[in-house]
């Protein structure tokens, strides 16, 4: 079931929404997900916006939620006086010159394909805003824990590539979407939500219910009951304005195709891996998370969002780092490894980023708090181009010392990287047509 | 103490450095500073007489009068977010620096800024150096990252205040008695801005504009939204959007309307067809204030929905059951014209209204299974289920209803209403399940400080918490989560205090004074007469908008459980009408239930026309929404004919029958069946997910209905019927009404070509089971 999405995914369509498009008349269901992104990007052509060049890109994110400590990993300080540098060394990885904290010595061997950026930051020091701000670009609510505002860069993927190949979900959060629920679509519909697996990959018996056929249905019938449903599901699609009607059209599209193939059942069949293999991810949640996003890429989902943590150590952050970050190097340098070998890395692009960084000083309970003046993302494969080091923080890591970047600017980047066009807008709520950004990639990491 | 004043501009440095000695002294005699930092102070003072210069150059603030803490400072540490949950507002601090969360308590935010840490926020020698004031403008590090500039007003007040030696908040200070904001209504064009304004007024009789100081919030922003100046900005959508402003502990509200219509000519145009409309429809009460909304916001209500779709609405909202094909034949072809409203009284008086209403009300009432669900445990639930059952069966009045749920003394067996106090047992159960449940009202965040966003105190929510003190409970037995069966009595005493100041809070109702009780009376009592009351503002108000919300899909106070004067009803004419009628005729729960079912925001279709395209506030049109978990699963049931089995209930059990939320059914908690956690309805979850169409789609248990033998997919196919027949026989089971000609011949075309009659009879009635029309009530 090869279909036109590798060789053309739907433009980006500047003032017509899916709803607007199931206005013209073509209610969702009954058609499969490719006759609806082929109908969608037909309504564009209609409507003279171009057609976008396709994307065989997809991203792997590591979301360190609850804001990883950056000395501590890809910028360490080690001449700062020691309330500062904290207790890890710094080591020299494989490219000469760069130097990384001990903490990562996988990450530190593959240094060539990593391109780190220590000139990240924004203005605000609190979970939910600066989630907000770095899952969607924009600055947060913070008065009460709000509702999101934005939709996050994860559902921005997916509303404007789409799927790679149906009926993999484009965009699936591993094991759920972080909690504060700035993960999610807001104003590009609820189809474009993460799906969410909801179980740990490393447990037993790890599965996702509904993938097989029950006994009984063959293939003809789910395909025959499928061509019935488009000629009887003729409700008028506008007399919902919540959007659930319309998502749930979506998620039955893909479910119907889900069932129809083996594709989605097998992607999640993370048991058909060499134990080797599995053994080099490393058997824990971190590990085999990425080695399933890695499966669910292969299969043709689009984004996969790993959410890891949580890394908000406040107190004694050495005992948080022993138990969370060695599982979490080996999980990336594991899959940046496996998807060279493969040769899927100049596709999937991996990204390693949380809400915020913490002190550079450490605190009086042996903790480092939040910090967002000067913190650490990293990029790799994709279009990256490694053994990069964009920025710097200043000496003791307090503020950016050159090249600031913005939660806009490494949205671009990502979006640049992905094939997205940087002046895609979506409407908001209000009909307002809205930039997917408006920061500025950084050109320096582009292969 | 008295209050300093900076000298006039233009006063010599000597007669402000003196100035500045005399308050710095006078803080010795108050021990308010310690020694060594007044030394400080003053050796600075004389030390650098620039510090007194720049002083001079920025005392911009009103006239030279001194700065208040209370009044002045805390509301720029509200506005900047120091104090916000989030930050060092919250219970623990931020970072060792704790404030008064919004700064609610100033006697406490002054101790801490001006006292802990070794004084070093504070540094009135050299007031740029202040801690706060270098984290803030983000010289040195802060987490919070840089809030303001050092050429801002907030940074000149805070600097003054600080050069003027930090005065605390005294016991005369002037507190801000209310703020008013300018105006407090508007109609609006749709992408216009204009500027609020909003004044403080204080105990000393004195005023002033606070808009830059205020802080703002709005609740639609897709309608309108404010800036932190205060400018209100509509967007391109027409629709009711209220700001909220808040200074210090007082809250103001607007609300703006953005119409459907503005030029004149088409709203000349709009408003005579709905005087025609109105004058044709012989409004009923609630209609003529759907007009009256109507007419002010422009916007026309689409046509009566066909009776095929009234009957399945009514069906679906009332008994919680979709009608039967005998039902659909029977009500097409009455022709009497006040049929709707027979069908309305007819399905009020079925075993269903009182089964389905029992689960909305079991959710609110927390009748958990979890936790319960062994033999020995559940015969409370089933007894409570019952309890509520039967007393919307028999229409017990609600104030009733209510009433002998919350004054219920004995056991589960002679009392099953106690059960109420098995899941609430805690003083914050009892206020926030009866605030929440019976008042519409979420006082949560007055447990630990004052609400951020309405009046509460923590005074009034822990009055309310007295009014439980004297819960007495006796005998049950704890082999689950919690005892069980226990006896509930009225105990001879039990107080309740006020977590800061120490004090008893004596029992009261939110809003009233304390209750006059002698020895032997129940507080509950009272607090169940208070809510009885017709004036009640809160009681009457909250379960008609509960009733509108489950009917309308939205409530006229959205979300239903969260009234607060800065969240205004979209319209409040209405909510006060249906409220007084509720309340002037004995809380008669079925009435309303005709009142909202028979208005025409009921009737009419779900499909837009041009004049309400957009509309989701109004109800000019019907807003659909998918059948809730329990209605979806006994529809399935009912359509294919086969029940679904329940572990440990008698076969034929439905699902809107069930005792608790503990008896395990899968495709429940995939359609958002809540856990009964809280009293709130926002627990049952409606959001799509692709977890629930691979359950349509693919599970088993959807596939067993189908393939049953007894089920109605094989009797269909067994039936010697014309394929025609059993097309139009398969669509009225299931959407409830006959196929069109292209449906019909469409389906015919299906079944012909298909060998195996039994899997054509399967395939269609899932074709038809899958559609948006049989999973949404519209």
């Amino acid at each position: 079931m090869r279909t036109h999405c590798e060789s053309s995914t739907p433009a980006p369509r500047p003032g017509l929404s899916r709803r607007s498009l199931l206005r013209i008349g073509a209610p969702a269901i009954g058609l499969t997900l490719a006759d609806l992104l082929q109908a969608e990007s037909r309504a564009a052509a209609d409507l003279g916006t171009s057609r976008q060049k396709s994307s065989r890109k997809s991203i792997i994110v590591f979301w360190t939620d609850g804001g990883l400590s950056q000395q501590d990993t890809y910028d360490p300080k080690p001449d700062a006086p020691a309330e500062y540098r904290g207790s890890f060394r710094p080591i020299a990885t494989q490219v000469p010159g760069i130097t990384v904290s001990e903490g990562i010595p996988h990450q530190s061997r593959i240094m060539k394909h990593l391109a780190i950026v220590r000139s990240v930051h924004h203005d605000n020091g609190i979970h939910a805003p600066s989630s907000h701000w770095m899952q969607t670009g924009y600055f947060g609510p913070t008065l009460a824990r709000n509702a999101p505002q934005k939709p996050s860069f994860g559902s921005v993927i997916s509303r404007t590539l789409g799927t790679r190949q149906p009926p993999m979900p484009a965009y699936v959060t591993i094991p759920k979407s972080e909690a504060f629920g700035y993960q999610g679509a807001v104003y590009l519909g609820k189809a474009h939500n993460p799906f969410e697996v909801g179980g740990d990959p490393n447990a037993a018996g790890f599965g996702v219910s509904n993938l097989s056929l029950p006994n009984g249905l063959s293939y003809e019938s789910v395909n025959a009951r499928r061509e019935l449903l488009k000629r009887f599901d003729t409700l008028r699609r506008d007399i919902d304005e919540s959007g659930a009607m319309e998502g749930l059209d979506v998620f039955k599209a893909q479910a119907m195709e889900m069932v129809a193939g083996d594709r989605m059942r097998q992607a999640f069949d993370i048991g058909a891996e060499d134990p080797r293999l599995r053994d080099r991810y490393g058997r824990h949640r971190y590990g085999q998370s990425a080695l399933l996003a890695r499966r669910l890429i292969e299969a043709g989902a689009r984004c996969v969002n790993i959410n890891t943590g949580n890394w908000d150590h406040h107190n004694e952050i050495d005992r948080g780092l022993e138990q969370h970050l060695p599982p979490l190097d080996r999980a990336i340098g594991a899959l940046i490894e496996d998807l060279a070998d493969r040769g899927m890395l100049e596709d999937v692009l991996v990204y390693c980023v949380g809400e915020f960084g913490r002190t550079p000083r450490i605190n009086g309970d042996a903790g480092r708090d939040h910090w967002a003046d000067s913190f650490s993302v990293m990029l790799a494969g994709g279009g990256v181009r490694g053994g990069t080091v964009i920025g710097a923080s200043e000496k003791w890591g307090g503020s950016v010392f050159e090249r600031p970047v913005s939660p806009l600017d490494l949205l671009a980047t990502v979006y640049e990287l992905l094939g997205i066009p940087l002046d895609t807008h979506y409407e908001d709520s209000s009909g307002r047509p809205t930039a997917i950004t408006t920061g500025a990639p950084i050109r320096e990491l582009i292969a | 103490m008295k209050r300093a004043f900076l000298p006039a501009a233009g006063n010599s440095d000597e007669a402000y450095r003196i100035d500045t000695i005399r308050i710095a002294l006078r803080m010795v005699s108050a021990h308010r500073l310690k020694f060594m930092k007044i030394v400080a102070t003053i050796v600075a003072i004389f030390m650098h007489g620039s510090i007194s210069q720049n002083v001079h150059a920025e005392n911009g603030e009103r006239g030279g009068e001194s700065i208040r803490f209370g009044t002045d400072i805390v509301p720029i540490l509200t506005r900047l977010g120091c104090n916000g949950g989030g930050c060092h507002g919250k219970a623990s601090g931020q970072n060792g620096f704790m404030l008064s969360l919004l700064g609610f308590e100033p006697e406490f935010d002054y101790q801490t800024l001006v006292h802990e840490d070794r004084g070093r926020r504070i540094f009135p020698a050299d007031p740029d150096r202040s801690l706060i004031l270098l984290k803030a403008t983000g010289r040195v590090p802060h987490g919070g990252g840089r809030l303001i500039d050092s050429s801002s007003d907030d940074y000149r007040v805070l600097r003054n205040w600080i050069a003027q030696g930090a005065l605390p908040p005294a016991a005369d200070d002037p507190r801000i008695e209310r703020i008013e904001i300018a105006p407090a209504e508007a109609i609006l064009e749709r992408n216009r801005e204009f500027a609020l304004k909003v004044t403080a007024f204080f105990s000393d009789g004195s005023s002033r504009d606070v808009t830059e100081q205020a802080v703002y919030q709005t609740n639609e922003p897709a309608v309108g939204s404010a800036d932190s100046e205060g400018k209100v900005k509509t967007a391109n959508r027409p629709g009711l959007f209220a700001v909220m402003a808040r200074f210090g502990d007082k809250v103001a509200t607007f609300r703006g309307a953005v119409p459907f219509v503005t030029d004149p000519q088409r709203k000349a145009r709009v408003d005579s067809e709905l005087a025609r409309l109105e004058k044709d429809a012989q409004a009923s009460l609630v209609d003529r204030f759907l007009f009256r909304q109507w007419r002010r916001l422009a916007v026309i209500p689409s046509p009566p929905a066909d009776d095929a779709a009234f009957l399945r609405r009514a069906s679906i909202d009332i008994c919680g059951t979709l009608p039967t094909p005998e039902e659909t034949a029977t009500f097409l072809a009455d022709d009497r014209p006040d049929k709707r409203a027979a069908l309305v009284d007819r399905l009020l008086e079925r075993p269903e209204y009182a089964e389905y209403f029992a689960v909305k009300w079991a959710d609110i009432l927390r009748n958990r299974g979890s936790g319960y669900s062994t033999s020995r445990q559940r015969p409370g639930t089933t007894l409570f289920a019952g309890w509520i059952r039967d007393s919307l069966a028999e229409n017990k009045p609600y104030d009733r209803f209510v009433t002998e749920i919350l004054t219920a003394t004995g056991s589960q067996t002679e009392n099953p209403p106690t059960v109420w106090y098995r899941s609430v047992r805690k003083s914050s159960d009892y206020v926030e399940s009866v605030a929440q449940a019976f008042l519409g009202v979420r006082i949560q965040c007055a447990q630990c400080h004052h609400h951020p966003s309405e009046s509460w105190s923590q005074s009034d929510y822990y009055g309310l918490a007295a009014v439980f003190g004297r819960i007495g409970r006796k005998g049950g037995f704890a082999d689950a989560e919690v005892p069980t069966d226990e006896t509930i009595f009225l105990a001879d005493s039990g107080q309740v205090r006020h977590p800061r100041t120490g004090e008893i809070e004596p029992p009261r109702a939110l809003g009233s004074g304390p209750f006059r009780l002698s020895a032997g009376d129940d507080p509950r009592g009272r607090l169940a007469e208070w809510m009885s009351d017709p004036t009640n503002p809160f009681f009457a108000r909250t379960m008609v908008n509960r009733m509108w919300a489950h009917f309308l899909g939205r409530g006229l106070i959205h979300p239903v459980d969260d009234a607060r004067s800065t969240n205004p009803p979209t319209d409040p004419e209405l909510l006060d009408a249906l409220a007084n009628d509720f309340a002037t005729h004995g809380y008669d729960v079925k009435r309303l239930v005709r009142m909202i079912t028979t208005s025409m925001a009921y009737g009419v279709s779900s499909e837009p026309v041009d004049g309400n395209r957009g509309d989701t506030q109004t109800f000019a049109r019907f807003y659909p929404r998918r059948l809730s978990a329990e209605v979806l699963l006994d529809g399935l049931s009912q359509v294919l004919g086969v029940p679904t089995p329940f572990p440990g209930l008698p076969p034929g059990t439905r699902a809107i029958q069930l005792p608790d939320e503990n008896v395990a059914a899968p495709f429940l908690d995939i359609f958002g069946r809540p856990a009964r956690q809280t009293a709130c309805e926002c627990e049952r979850v409606d959001a799509p997910s692709l977890n629930q169409a691979l359950e349509l789609i693919n599970s088993s248990e959807i596939q067993r209905k189908l393939s049953a033998p007894e089920g109605f997919a094989a009797r269909l196919a067994a039936e010697s019927k014309s394929s025609k027949e059993t097309a139009a026989l398969a669509f009225v089971r299931v959407l409830g009404r006959p196929p069109s000609p292209d449906e019909s011949k469409a389906a015919v075309a299906f079944l012909e070509s298909e060998p195996d009659r039994v899997e054509a009879s399967r395939s269609l009635l899932w074709s038809l089971l899958a559609t948006a029309e049989f999973l949404f009530n519209h």
